[in-house]
């Protein structure tokens, strides 16, 4: 976060990153082998495999994966409690930077990508493209300074489901520090579209360990509402009711196959996003072994 | 270390302020912005309670602030660790005015009594000495007299008072302020050193030498200024004297009256003059007015003038003409003395009798039996005798006609040639600057272009040389003036006359100057002799003995070379072998200026005052306080205490919004 340019800092993180770990779910006639399946009528038979019927007389037909086309739907929390940070940077910093990578990286080798910012409802959209100046657009949206208001978490999500009608994968980059009872719904709802989901849990180590020490008047950020807390006394119930809401998160995205990231801020960016990389090739391995 | 205003020290006592401030028990009042309070439940504030000091060093730092403050206020130095300012003893200098201007009423008295109360508040173990000054300062009881007998003291010192009495003296407290500085010795090096100035402090005391020293910083001066009941004055000063044309003399006089001064009404008179001859008029407070004297037919030498309170300053004397008698012999042929064309008939009229002196102008073919102060030789005249009277102090002024005379005078192998030549020649190479010549030094006469010499002589020695000094040449380059010290006399040797026979020299303008120039050579000075005042010295010959008869009439016999200077205004008889004479000595006009002047005009001048207007009794308390006051004033150490203050705040600060911050951020 030293750097002050989100588009250097996204290209500082993306050059150190292995490329090209994640495959389109949508198979197509490319380069990289995918697998074989029996020719049925039908078929283009320019996708024999010729040799394999010299040797075995049977007609089988060549599948590739198809690496261009991901749309990736790039999804930031705008809301107040996102501008806390106790490390000199905010989350929305973190997460501005997290999405500038992603959408670097991804764009870098040949996906599309797209932007929304929701706070309690949609703020900005801009859809997926692959086209030179887009990364810029998303790079400027991102350093737009987000919205005094809340977090909806619901209606956000609906609308967004409502924006997104083709099949892409969707980051969702949020604090969470919202209700999450109707967002397992919501996320059920994505899923059922066919969406990709990857959900970015950004925490400050403050809000994670709350390792307050002096009684003082705490003022939420995002309603403004001031409340007497002794950290002495609070630290326990606090720290038991975030653990709950952490395991609700883990349990709701563990039930609709979301990939769920948690991300102190505190944490290095690269560490993060080869996490990320690394969950989506495992995916796709065990993706193989099912099919 | 001390302090100034030590009760300022107590204001140190505040730091139980930030010490209470930093136990109290109040309520949280920071606010800390959290991004959602989701799983955090309100509580009931309740006071911290502060069993133990938090942020101790900002306590630190704000009671060192407050010590700082009151230091700074109690205005700290340290003493030096001279002897000096530790001791508790004083080196007093008791300084007493006996000028002309302490004759008045019981000043002098009323001087003396304030001496004896110094001499007696000073302790055994205090050193102290006394001196009276006017234009001198003379020590009356010495440090080192005091240091040898402290416990005489009061008896020498009071019996010595006693014979003293207030002279004539002009004041000259500069002279003998700075005089008194080295009169404390090194007996007195471990005291508190002070001059106790007891005076009438007149305005017309001079003080401006003091703007030529450094006062010395240990050194304190306290003025006791002695006043007369009133300041009505009236003055009298010889302004100058002017010559009315014929023989009487005017004496102009200088009047004045002290500013404030209730008195206008005056009369001045001739001593034991008739009334009626008197001059009465007004003169206003603070004027001065110049008048002439009143007729003086009894031949007064007294003048005195009434209508005011104190009478020091009311007399003038003028001494009486005395014109002294100047032989003056002409020795030549031609002695008649009503032909326009005999040398004689031009100095007979040029010797006219004057208010100094009176010519006798005696001539012969041959030298009188009394020997003449000055001689005139025209033309051939027997040589004998003439060596020795010049050489006993004779004065010879001599136009030769041949070498013999001259041969015979000086000794020396001369020629006198008469110039042929037809030209007139005029006179070049004048040296004005030589005593003879003086009156030639005047601008006035220095003009020779209209003065010619149709008959001369070439006066020479052997060869081309000329063995006598030539004081001036004719346009040829022969000389004109010539001179000579032979024993004690002097020689003149003129190569032209003055009579028109010779030149035009008797009718021009500087006959008559060089002739009165020679006479005052001779020892006849035609200058009236001018004012003494007194503490001048009277002008004598050195050559010879003296009997001075001061107004008094107390006989003052002075050996060849002793001078004499008047202590006493009036008349002193001047004798010499040769010449009696009378010299008026006048009170210094400055001495009539009798307005006191404020002890403060010495603090201009750069003397340490004490104040004045303190009673005795505290003196020793201001004393030390002024001393105390001046360290302070030079050690400014208050503003190290101001720096440093500034620097614990500046840090107090820093600190203190650094606490602040850190407080609503998570440890």
């Amino acid at each position: 976060m030293r750097i002050k340019s989100l588009e250097l800092r996204a290209k500082v993180v993306v050059e150190g990153l292995w490329k090209g770990m994640h495959r389109s779910p949508y198979h197509g006639f490319s380069v990289e082998f995918s697998e074989y399946r029996a020719y049925v009528q039908g078929d283009d038979p320019r996708y024999i495999d010729w040799k394999v019927l010299a040797r075995s007389d049977r007609t089988y037909i060549k599948k590739f994966e198809d690496e261009t086309n991901l749309r990736c739907q790039l999804v930031i929390d705008h809301s107040k409690s996102m501008k806390y940070g106790s490390q000199g940077y905010t989350k929305a910093d973190y997460a501005a930077t997290l999405a500038a990578t992603l959408a670097s990286f991804l764009m870098k080798q040949g996906d599309a990508a797209g932007l929304t910012t929701f706070a309690d409802g949609i703020e900005e959209y801009l859809p997926p493209r692959n086209r030179p100046g887009h990364l810029r657009r998303i790079i400027t949206e991102l350093e737009r300074p987000a919205k005094a208001a809340g977090t909806s978490l619901d209606l956000s999500v609906g609308q967004l489901a409502d924006l997104l009608r083709k099949r892409g994968m969707i980051c969702l980059i949020t604090d969470l520090l919202a209700p999450v009872e109707h967002l397992e719904k919501q996320l059920a709802l994505l899923g059922a579209m066919g969406h990709d989901l990857v959900l970015f849990h950004l925490m400050d180590r403050a809000e994670i360990d709350f390792t307050f020490e002096k009684s003082a008047h705490f003022r939420d950020a995002e309603t403004g509402t001031e409340r007497f807390i002794d950290p002495q006394v609070a630290r326990e119930t606090y720290l038991k009711r975030l653990q709950v809401h952490r395991d609700t998160i883990q349990a709701a995205t563990d039930r609709h196959n979301v990939e769920y990231h948690f991300c102190p801020t505190d944490q290095p960016l690269e560490e993060v996003l080869f996490d990320f990389l690394s969950a989506r090739q495992r995916k796709k391995a065990s993706k193989r072994l099912a099919a | 270390m001390n302090w100034l205003f030590p009760l300022y020290l107590a204001g140190a006592a505040a730091i139980i302020a930030p010490i209470l401030l930093h136990l109290r028990r109040r309520p949280p009042q920071d606010c800390v912005e959290f991004s959602s309070l989701l799983f955090l439940d309100a509580q009931t504030p309740v006071p911290v309670s502060k069993r133990r000091l938090e942020n101790w060093l900002l306590l630190l730092l704000r009671c060192l602030a407050l010590i700082l403050l009151a230091l700074m206020f109690s205005r700290p130095f340290v003493q030096s660790e001279s002897a000096a300012a530790a001791s508790p003893n004083h080196a007093t200098l008791i300084l007493l005015d006996c000028s002309a201007s302490m004759r008045r009423g019981d000043l002098w008295k009323q001087a003396v009594a304030e001496a004896e109360s110094q001499l007696k508040a000073a302790k055994l173990t205090d050193r102290i000495a006394l001196a009276v000054f006017d234009r001198e300062l003379t020590t009356v009881w010495s440090f080192e007299e005091d240091r040898n007998t402290p416990a005489n003291r009061l008896t020498a010192a009071q019996s010595r008072l006693a014979e003293l009495t207030p002279t004539w003296n002009a004041t000259q407290l500069d002279r003998a302020l700075i005089a008194a500085v080295p009169s404390f010795d090194s007996s007195t090096t471990t005291l508190k050193k002070r001059i106790h100035l007891i005076s009438d402090l007149q305005e017309g005391t001079k003080l401006d030498a003091l703007r030529t020293i450094a006062w010395p910083a240990e050194l304190t001066l306290k003025v006791h200024r002695i006043d007369p009941a009133t300041n009505d004055n009236f003055s009298i000063a010889l302004a100058a004297r002017e010559q009315d044309g014929g023989a009487d003399t005017l004496v102009r006089l200088r009047l004045s009256n002290t500013r404030d001064s209730a008195l206008r009404d005056f009369s001045l008179a001739w001593q034991d003059a008739p009334k009626s001859d008197a001059i009465t008029a007004q003169i206003p407070p603070g004027a001065s007015r110049i008048l002439t004297a009143p007729p003086n037919p009894t031949n007064a030498t007294t003048l005195n003038l009434s209508g005011d309170t104190f009478d020091f300053d009311n007399s003038i004397f003028i001494a009486p003409p005395q014109p002294r008698t100047v032989r003056i012999h002409f020795l030549g042929k031609d002695v008649t003395r009503d032909e326009a064309s005999s040398p004689l008939y031009y100095l007979a009229r040029a010797f006219q009798p004057t208010d100094t002196l009176a010519p006798v102008l005696t001539a012969d073919e041959k030298l009188s039996a009394q020997v003449p102060d000055v001689l005139f030789i025209v033309g051939d005249a027997p040589s004998a005798g003439l060596r020795d009277y010049v050489e006993r102090g004779g004065f010879l002024v001599t136009v030769p006609s041949d070498a013999t005379l001259l041969k015979a005078v000086t000794g020396l192998d001369l020629t006198v040639a008469a110039d042929t030549d037809d030209e007139y020649r005029m006179l070049a190479d004048v040296k004005t600057e030589h005593p003879l010549l003086k009156p030639f030094a005047d601008p006035k006469l220095r003009d020779f272009t209209k003065l010619r010499f149709w008959k001369h002589r070439h006066i020479q020695g052997k060869g081309d040389s000329v063995p006598l000094e030539t004081l001036a040449k004719f346009d040829n380059g022969h000389p004109a003036i010539l001179s000579a010290r032979i024993g004690k006399g002097t020689l003149i040797v003129l190569a032209s006359g003055w009579h028109p026979g010779d030149s035009q020299f008797a009718l021009s303008t500087k006959f008559v100057p060089l002739l009165y120039g020679w006479l005052a050579a001779a020892g006849f000075s035609h200058d009236p002799a001018a004012t003494l005042l007194v503490g001048d010295t009277l002008p004598l010959d050195a050559t010879q003995s003296h009997t001075i008869t001061d107004p008094d009439n107390k006989p003052h016999s002075l050996k060849p070379g002793e001078t004499f200077t008047a202590t006493q205004i009036g008349l002193h008889k001047v004798q010499s072998p040769a010449h009696t004479q009378i010299v008026a000595v006048n009170l210094p006009p400055d001495e009539g200026r009798s307005l006191p002047l404020e002890p403060q005009k010495l603090a201009e001048y750069g003397i340490k005052l004490a104040g004045a207007a303190e009673a005795i009794a505290t003196s020793e308390t201001t004393d030390q306080r002024l001393t105390a006051t001046d360290t302070e004033q030079r050690q400014n150490l208050w503003w190290w205490f101001l720096v440093t203050l500034l620097a614990v705040l500046l840090l107090e600060t820093a600190l203190a919004g650094r606490a602040r911050q850190s407080s609503a951020q998570p440890a």
